[in-house]
């Protein structure tokens, strides 16, 4: 809006592009209307095409999902001609897709707490106090993001074979939690600078200990980052399956990718069922992505700046 | 930073205070105890503060170092897993990987040959496809945020139950094979499967890593280009420059940063990523989609007795190698453009 102005003192300027069309008058104007009507078709129908390209294999997810065995083998259309809720509660009930969901749910919680714990407390630590060593550490971090997850996958396996926590689902949560320091610690440490130091300044004449102001004060103010760091730590982790696969043996622990992957392993893989299971994994993250995109986009952006 | 001494709402704080026995005037107006609690401050704060990062670090000094530290010592061992003892080879596993084990040797070739094809097709496709992606979307007005969800849901679903999604339609009856025929282009049809052709399983693989790139590109190219002042662009308008020229020349330079960090990002995830080739082929059709991230990963867990462990712990650490020179290409990018 700040650009109107400007313009007008140019002679040649014919303000915002979006008004030229309706401002009229000149010769061409019409010719220069339908060639914005054909541009924005244009433009249109390439941002449908590749968002068609997005949802494509979505789409098909879903459509085998509501087939039965025998449709889904004789491939064919993407509707399905007898659509049937057989093949997912079959999914649900009789291949312990519930049994799954639940571990995953597990999972995922223990992981997300414990990170906003952790990193909220140890971004405190490094956004607001000064202790010596501060620097150094929060270097130490972030220099994590470059060691590849293959390389230290072999060692916290063979680590968590000795504890004796190897197969059980806190041998997942603790190296998922480590994974996302780099990550966690940026994005609070981020939000708490933000903070002004006034607020912490007046609590403590207040006589507010340390543990209070950051309770009080610091965790409420920084809600959005908190958010952010619980999706970015959450989606990941519900769709680990890595050190999953590697660490999970007793079918009664799996989780949903690992439910998926005995499904895919059989002979013949039936892939109605896969894919019913597909959308099982798919869904809760779908719906938490539709209700909260907006930390999301703040996240991503702020972790790739950072 | 916060040496300011004194808060300047003291005396209204003071009031308000509940365990404070100073009175709120004299620590107004006496310099003397202000002076020792901000030390005594100091002392407790960074008490505190090792208290905050201390479940971190500790988190961290067990999950992080201790397994960095041990997995380092591991590549210069041989080892299976079962046998009580490690046997010490030097950078013998180094060696075998690198050029010296007529078994080994070349897998690492052929995979670190792919590796390459991953690392420059991804980043490139990716470019070419979220760059105009994010120009195009910038200029819809209306449906700009539902197209912006229907586009980020690769991105949110990437994992897993998406491969298997894609497995599904690569199918020799899939859905792939099927719209080919539907479109007349029958000729382009894979009779074995998109992923069961060695010709085209590894291209396929990237154009599905493409796929799942592309949202956050996109994304980044697109908080990129609502930072460009409109008026610059008017200007390129002005003077005759079309909508293509002034994307090209105006645009498309004035977001090279964003470039920089989207091509960085692609090249890490390319390199180190596997999780798409061992869901989707798990390197077949005969070790034409093996890729380094996999090798290793095949060498530590899916060699059963086999005394790997060393070797795939090696590997990992060729990668970190090849992970940090990335990291300080990208560092020096960066650096450079501001």
């Amino acid at each position: 809006m700040t650009s109107i102005p400007v313009a007008d003192k140019r002679p040649h300027a014919t303000a915002h592009p979006d008004r030229a069309g309706r401002a009229g008058g000149r010769p061409g104007e019409s010719g220069a209307r339908n060639r914005r009507i054909l541009a924005r078709t244009v433009v249109g129908l390439l941002l449908a095409g590749y968002g068609l390209v997005s949802v494509y294999p979505f789409l098909w997810m879903v459509s085998a999902a509501f087939k039965d065995q025998l449709e889904v083998v004789s491939g064919g259309h993407l509707i399905p001609k007898n659509p049937t809720f057989d093949t997912l509660i079959d999914t649900w009930n009789k291949l312990h897709f519930f049994d799954f969901f639940l571990n995953s749910l597990l999972v995922t919680l223990y992981t997300v707490v414990l990170t906003l714990v952790i990193y909220a407390a140890a971004g405190y630590a490094f956004a607001v106090l000064r202790f010596p060593g501060r620097t150094f550490l929060s270097r130490l971090f972030v220099s994590l993001l470059f060691v590849p997850g293959v390389t230290v996958m072999l060692p916290i396996v063979l680590l968590e074979n000795e504890m004796g926590i190897l197969g059980t689902h806190w041998g997942l949560v603790l190296p998922f939690v480590n994974g996302g320091a780099p990550l966690s610690i940026l994005l609070m440490t981020g939000a708490f600078s933000a903070i002004p130091a006034e607020l912490r300044d007046s609590a403590r004449v207040d006589g507010a200990s340390e543990f209070r102001i950051f309770l009080n004060i610091y965790l409420p103010l920084a809600q959005p980052a908190l958010i952010t760091v619980a999706l970015l730590t959450a989606i990941p982790t519900w769709n680990e399956y890595l050190l999953t696969r590697v660490s999970l043996n007793d079918q009664s622990t799996f989780t949903l990718p690992l439910g998926l992957q005995t499904l895919a392993a059989e002979n013949v893989p039936h892939y109605n069922n896969l894919m019913a299971g597909a959308l099982i994994v798919v869904i809760p993250v779908v719906l938490l992505f539709v209700c909260l995109q907006r930390y999301f986009v703040n996240g991503l952006v702020g972790a790739v700046k950072g | 930073m916060t040496a300011a001494p004194r808060p300047t709402t003291v005396g209204e704080a003071g009031s308000v205070g509940k365990g404070r026995t100073l009175p709120a005037g004299a620590a107004d107006t006496a310099p003397g105890p202000g002076k020792r609690s901000w030390r005594g401050t100091f002392g407790g704060e960074a008490l505190s503060g090792y208290l905050f990062v201390a479940p971190a670090v500790v988190l961290f000094a067990v999950m992080g170092l201790y397994t960095v530290g041990y997995g380092f010592l591991l590549s210069f061992a041989s080892w299976n897993g079962f046998m009580p003892h490690w046997t010490w080879v030097g950078l013998d596993n180094y060696a075998d990987l690198l050029w010296r084990s007529p078994i080994y040797a070349p897998r690492v070739r052929s995979a670190g040959l792919n590796t390459l094809w991953v690392m420059i097709a991804v980043p490139v496709l990716t470019v070419m496809v979220s760059f105009p992606l994010a120009v195009l979307l910038n200029r819809a007005r209306r449906m700009q945020a539902v197209l912006r969800s229907v586009f980020f849901l690769p991105y949110v679903t990437s994992g897993i139950a998406v491969f298997f999604a894609w497995q599904y339609i690569l199918q020799p009856d899939g859905a792939v094979n099927l719209l080919l025929g539907q479109l007349g282009l029958g000729s382009l049809q894979q009779p074995q499967g998109w992923l069961g052709n060695p010709d085209t399983a590894l291209p396929t693989l990237i154009v599905v890593t493409v796929w799942s790139a592309v949202p956050v590109s996109m994304l980044l190219y697109l908080t990129g280009l609502q930072t460009i002042d409109r008026s610059l662009l008017e200007a390129a308008e002005l003077d005759g420059a079309g909508w293509w020229r002034t994307n090209a020349s105006v645009v498309w330079p004035l977001l090279r940063p964003i470039t920089a960090i989207v091509v960085l990002l692609n090249l890490r995830d390319s390199l180190q990523g596997f999780q798409t080739f061992l869901v989707m082929t798990n390197g077949g059709p005969g070790d034409h989609t093996n890729v380094l991230g996999l090798e290793a990963y095949s060498l530590a867990f899916l060699k059963q007795l086999r005394p790997t462990l060393g070797l795939a712990s090696a590997l990992g650490w060729l990668l970190f190698a090849a992970a940090l020179v990335l990291a300080l290409i990208n560092l020096r990018a960066l650096r450079s453009k501001t």
